[in-house]
């Protein structure tokens, strides 16, 4: 689909008259958040460290590449299928799931604005033991493109499955706009990996609605970005429900990157985990904010969340706030956040054992997130990311070398 | 091997090491005694080249070279190993994989080829067995929830794997119950050889039953005030330093 490039809040149509009806009022209400509120700005408090200006004045070219693709053909039990077909056959099914039309910003865009997408269902009781890859290519135009992913992933009761999803892409002027939505009912499991490997210009958000007993399990790679803002969050919404969010991030160079996680403790005895670790050098900057919320009724809540930054430049800027709104008795819950430098007592121990300083600064920095990059399971994701991450620390390839 | 000639030393603008004159031929094992905060571990980090401590006067010659010019890693090269009182831990990092980067860091130094991994693993073996330091805790990361015994242990080990010319132990005895104590001992009379010094800080008699030193320093506020064989260390046992101290003021 092409078009004349437009800004992105000139991109959303006057009314919406294809689709199903739902999905029209969907996007209706999307598109009049939008019109009402605009994009962010430095006024609003979740954009607070990011500042989308570059974004708002320029005139991107619709260009969305074809629907993302599963790397290979889905196993026993899960069903692929592209969102538009879906929409077209049988619209009563999505329903009530495409379901962001209240959020704000970005997501709101995307669902006013998105044609393609998949919807990968896992059926009740299905173990799916190889992971699910997806890779989301950027449109391959140079001229300022935007596009709009859109995923739903619905995991039935009793299900365990692994998503991978990789954000690559050389291009630094497209805009990748994306959202995602994961459906898990009781006692499914969800094993989410996404990685951001686009230096350019990328705003996603990942949303788990979760039953009862459920469990998701998030961990995010980002290696870099001129401009990124990603948001996760999880609703735990059955009784004992747990998600762990975990992530690393690198920025080097002039990089922004901003992670925002969402944790809503809406039913007791939910546990909900964080653990992001970043890594800031040249003159890159990286914004961390997480917040819990913990709802009257959640009782028995355990809710635990820490975040710790590397600041291997002066020039380099880190801002993190990880936070709890705890409106009911009876939870365990805590929360910290550190910004440091390496420790100087471990640089030294390794260098009195001969190890040259250069090595033994690129083995902490990397000992710093190998915790993180650790958590995917999967074992040739794991040594691609350990070789990514590598490439990204000063002097990285020694620590490869020595092992 | 190692000659300390008046060594002056100040952290943070205050003066803790006062003048210390000290040589140590290959071969030799020394002790040094001395109350707490007396300036034995701020000896021991400025042979091993810790920032943050000025020397204002004297030198430190160490095999015919300036020691005090050399980067820690430059004197670990050379030969120069210093045993931690409080060994750090470095969560991520595995001991025997920083051991292996270690050993072939200083292998390239004495332009020996790099030890491939199944060599490397048998010398481990070999080693941790001479401190009965289990395979587990080898491959955990470095001193990562070890106990106080345990982390004195991986330092011998990882002596005994660099094999260093000049072993620098501080309280390597301290924390140990006896068994450990023994089989630490029995480790470092192993290492003990012709080509290699040690120097041994402890603050109690009990190691020096086993590790019998040639040389007994008495080091107190930042000055070595009574040098003696053996039988120095069993005076101070049952003297106490003040005695020591005060015999030697007119
Ligand atoms: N970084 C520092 N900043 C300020 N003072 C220091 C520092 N390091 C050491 N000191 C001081 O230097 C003195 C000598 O300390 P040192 O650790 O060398 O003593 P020690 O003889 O090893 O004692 P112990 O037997 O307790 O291990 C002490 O008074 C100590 O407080
Ligand atoms: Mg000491």
């Amino acid at each position: 689909m092409t078009q004349q490039p437009q800004t992105l809040l000139d991109s959303i149509p006057a009314s919406f008259d294809t689709g199903p009806q739902w999905l029209r009022s969907v996007r209706k209400s999307a598109a009049e958040v939008l019109r009402e509120r605009g994009l962010p700005d430095k006024k609003t408090e979740e954009w607070r460290f990011t500042s989308v200006r570059p974004l708002v004045a320029t005139e991107f070219a619709r260009a969305d590449a074809e629907a993302p693709k599963l790397v290979s053909p889905a196993p026993k039990g899960v069903t692929v299928r592209s969102l538009r077909q879906v929409l077209e056959q049988e619209p009563a099914r999505l329903e009530g799931r495409l379901a962001l039309g209240e959020s704000e910003h970005f997501a709101a865009l995307n669902t006013a604005l998105f044609t393609e997408g998949l919807w990968i269902h896992v059926a009740a009781g299905v173990v799916v033991e190889e992971p699910l890859q997806l890779i989301h290519e950027p449109p391959k135009t140079t001229e300022p493109g935007v596009s709009y992913p859109r995923v739903l992933v619905t995991v039935e009761s009793g299900s365990e499955a692994t998503l991978i999803e990789t954000y690559p892409g050389e291009n630094p002027g497209q805009l990748t706009n994306s959202v995602v939505e994961v459906e898990l009912g009781r006692n499914a499991k969800l094993n989410h990996v996404r990685i951001h490997e686009n230096p350019g210009l990328q705003v996603g958000r990942v949303e788990a609605r979760q039953e009862a007993d459920s469990s998701y399990r998030s961990v995010v790679l980002t290696l870099g970005g001129a401009l990124l803002r990603f948001d996760v969050r999880a609703l735990l919404q059955g009784q004992g429900a747990e998600c762990r969010l975990d992530g690393a991030y690198l920025v080097d160079g002039n990089d922004h990157v901003d992670h925002h996680t969402v944790v809503e403790h809406q039913a007791p005895r939910c546990q909900s985990d964080q653990t992001y670790r970043g890594i800031a050098s040249g003159r890159g900057t990286a914004v961390f904010d997480g917040v819990v919320f913990v709802h009257r009724g959640a009782q028995k809540t355990e809710a635990h969340q820490e975040n710790r930054n590397l600041l291997l430049s002066d020039t380099a800027t880190v801002h993190t706030k990880p936070h709890l709104e705890i409106d009911t008795d009876d939870v365990i819950c805590s929360h910290g956040a550190t910004v440091g430098s390496l420790d100087e007592s471990q640089l030294f121990y390794l260098r009195t054992r001969g190890i040259p300083e250069e090595l033994a600064r690129a083995m902490l920095t990397y000992a710093f997130i190998e915790e993180v990059v650790d958590r995917v399971s999967h074992e040739p994701t794991r040594d691609r990311l350990r070789e990514a991450v590598l490439a990204r620390i000063p002097a990285g390839e020694a620590v490869r070398g020595a092992s | 091997m190692l000659k300390i000639e008046n060594l002056h030393v100040e952290v943070e603008g205050s003066p803790i090491l006062k003048g210390i004159d000290l040589e140590i031929q290959a071969g030799e094992v020394h002790a040094i005694m001395g109350p707490n905060g007396s300036g034995k571990s701020t000896l021991a980090y400025v042979l091993a080249g810790r920032e943050g401590y000025e020397v204002t006067k004297g030198r430190v010659t160490y095999k015919g070279q300036d020691l005090l010019e050399m980067s820690p890693e430059a004197r670990a090269a050379e030969g120069v190993f210093l045993g931690f009182q409080y060994p750090v831990a470095i969560p991520g990092v595995s001991n025997v994989y920083f051991l292996k980067a270690a050993l072939n860091a200083l292998r390239k130094h004495r332009g020996e080829d790099p030890l491939d991994a199944i060599d490397f693993m048998k010398l481990s073996k070999e080693k941790a067995a001479l401190v009965q330091l289990s395979d587990e805790l080898t491959k955990r990361s470095v001193n990562e929830g070890f106990s106080g015994g345990e982390k004195k242990r991986n330092e011998i080990y990882q002596m005994a794997m660099l094999e260093p010319s000049l072993a620098v132990l501080d309280e390597t005895d301290s924390g140990l119950d006896i068994d450990a104590l023994k089989v630490i001992a029995d480790g470092l009379n192993t290492l003990r050889s012709p080509e290699r010094a040690m120097l041994v800080i402890t603050h109690y008699q009990r190691l020096l039953d086993y590790i019998v030193p040639d040389v007994v320093h008495v080091l107190i506020d930042g000055q070595i005030v009574r040098t003696g064989d053996k039988d120095l260390a069993k005076r101070l046992e049952a003297e106490g330093y003040a005695e020591v101290r005060n015999a030697m003021q007119p």
